[in-house]
């Protein structure tokens, strides 16, 4: 399997204040990823940066594949600078993906921030899989941040919004929100966020049984968990600690095996 | 026109001079996913210890201009899971193999030593004298390396030396005043060849938070950015010793090769590009082949420590 591939940026969109959607071409990628796995991308040719950027795919297309990003460093800046008809190289793809299982009638997402990235994939995929619309809170600091509100609107989702300044739906954060949710229905939760919300997503879930699967970042070099750089420690294998890199045995982790002891707050 | 383009080191043949290095190219399986490992001239594998080890807490690695700083802190299988699970794929693979090894003491390394050659478990021994993070930070200055002692260097080099007959090469630490004198003392020891350089020991601070961006606080600097230093010490280096130096350190394109072969290095190996470029030795090795045709040069050992002054 063919894991480098030139793509051709066929649409590279602002679509809020430092959040850019890029759709890049190639076929035999599109065919090849599944919902929750990553890209690594080469942002420019060169030392500078002098690895590559991962990046959640957004959705899949036949075949073209989307990634939403934010600006947050130089890498992400350059990678925006690009224009439609340049080529980029892309890596992938890594990692694992969204288990979906069809023993379920409610599918429930929190996303806060850019951390939302991975979910429109998968809400195509439980829709086509399940024939649900999974349900979604929809998180960020102020209204611009809801990024793909539109997008889950039209797929039928069935959207709780928060913002930390109350400048669209509730005001507070989405753990605040998970809690005043019905308890009754038999749930599986995705999340993808600031680490300090996926731990209180992973809190509420424990207590409620709920099984919660979360898609971890962090820095890193190789993807392909050669370079052992992007380590979580995780409880994974039976007996003892196991240091698990996010490329490869996540991004996608069962948030009961991850040691949230061990991992610090910053 | 015919080019050879075997090197040897100890008593092995290499296919050609293009190594990748310990600590990024793992037990080799992830890489096979993109070319064929079999054409590399050697696979270094990631350090091994006798037990599994865990590794650093993270954040263990940051990039910086033109390369990154890592403290992974020999996470590796362990010599066990290393001879039972990850060796069948890469003999498998027809690879020549260096086994990458580190001990805490002289016992450490003469067991891991033993323990390979008679599990067949390598080709070529690596001993890695010179990992910088496996001390404590704190303690760093306190607890020096072994390749920053030429004394102590000699005396793990004869210690393993006398166990085995497999290739002995010997990865020194930039980190030292004059890296000829630890080269000069591996050489006295029995080592086949040297390997130069290992990470050059760096920080990194987030100003936002006052904190180290590496859990370890300290890490090894690899990449471009240390590439003119890593060319200079096999220069060093080899024109001290006699026996082969393998030369790494920022090695990213062909004529990054070029300037390690010509500078000295009987063979060079790729490291952190790797990450950036899983094929970039492959590219190298092509390189090479174009590089020996243009200017009409049957054999890849006449280029090395051909330069020019």
């Amino acid at each position: 399997m063919n894991k480098l591939h030139e793509c051709i940026i066929t649409l590279h969109n602002l679509v809020s204040p430092n959040h850019y959607r890029m759709v890049f071409q190639n076929k035999e990628l599109a065919n090849q990823v599944s919902p929750g796995q990553f890209l690594m991308i080469e942002v420019s040719p060169g030392y500078y940066p002098f690895l590559r950027r991962p990046m959640s795919i957004e959705r899949i297309f036949s075949d073209s594949v989307s990634i939403l990003y934010k600006v947050c460093g130089e890498g992400t800046k350059l990678l925006s600078t690009l224009s439609v008809g340049e080529k980029i190289n892309v890596q992938g793809p890594l990692g694992n993906s969204f288990p979906i299982p069809l023993d379920y009638q409610r599918y429930l997402i929190i996303a806060g921030g850019i951390g939302v990235a991975p979910f429109p994939a998968l809400v195509e995929k439980v829709l086509n899989i399940r024939g649900i619309a999974p349900e979604i809170i929809l998180a960020g600091k102020d209204f611009n941040y809801l990024l793909c509100e539109k997008d889950f609107r039209q797929m039928g989702c069935k959207l709780h919004l928060a913002t930390e300044d109350g400048s669209a739906g509730y005001k507070g954060l989405a753990t605040d929100l998970l809690q005043s949710l019905e308890e009754t229905e038999k749930t599986i939760v995705y999340t993808c966020g600031p680490l300090p919300m996926i731990k209180k997503v992973h809190e509420i879930c424990t207590q409620r049984k709920w099984l919660c699967y979360a898609s971890l970042e962090a820095e890193m070099a190789c993807g392909e968990g050669v370079c052992l750089g992007c380590v979580v420690p995780t409880k994974m294998e039976i007996g003892h600690e196991m240091m698990a890199c996010v490329c490869k045995e996540g991004p996608i982790f069962d948030t009961q095996l991850i040691l949230w002891n061990k991992i610090g707050e910053e | 026109m015919d080019i050879n383009l075997q090197v040897s080191i100890g008593n092995i043949t290499l296919k050609n001079p293009v190594i990748v290095a310990s600590g990024t190219f793992g037990y080799g399986e992830e890489y096979s996913e993109y070319f064929d490992i079999s054409q590399l001239g050697a696979v270094t594998v990631k350090s091994l210890t006798l037990r599994p080890r865990l590794g650093n807490s993270p954040p263990r690695i940051v990039e910086t201009p033109a390369g990154m700083l890592n403290a992974i802190g020999l996470q590796n299988v362990g010599i066990e899971t290393y001879l039972k699970e990850k060796l069948p794929f890469l003999r498998q693979k027809n690879c020549t193999i260096i086994a990458n090894i580190y001990g805490t003491s002289i016992d450490e390394y003469e067991q891991l030593a033993e323990r390979l050659e008679k599990e067949g478990g390598a080709d070529a021994i690596e001993m890695n004298l010179s990992c910088p993070n496996v001390h404590d930070a704190l303690n760093k200055y306190k607890c020096p390396l072994i390749a920053q002692s030429p004394e102590w260097v000699e005396k793990y080099t004869s210690a393993v030396r006398s166990k085995v007959k497999l290739p002995l090469i010997v990865k020194l630490t930039p980190n030292v005043t004059d890296i000829t004198e630890p080269a000069l003392s591996a050489e006295k020891g029995g080592a086949d060849a040297i390997s130069i350089i290992n990470t050059l020991l760096g920080m990194s601070v987030n100003p936002d938070t006052c904190k180290p961006r590496l859990k370890n606080v300290v890490g090894g600097l690899s990449g471009p950015a240390i590439r003119p230093i890593a060319v200079k010490m096999v220069w060093d280096v080899s024109r001290t010793v006699k026996i082969p130096v393998v030369g790494m350190g920022g090695i990213c394109y062909t004529s990054d090769a070029l300037e390690f072969i010509i500078a000295g290095a009987k063979a060079i190996a790729v490291g952190s590009y790797l990450f950036r470029d899983p094929l970039a030795p492959m590219r190298i090795i092509q390189g090479l082949q174009d590089y020996c045709i243009s200017k009409n040069i049957d054999d890849i050992n006449k280029l090395v420590g051909s330069i020019i002054i």
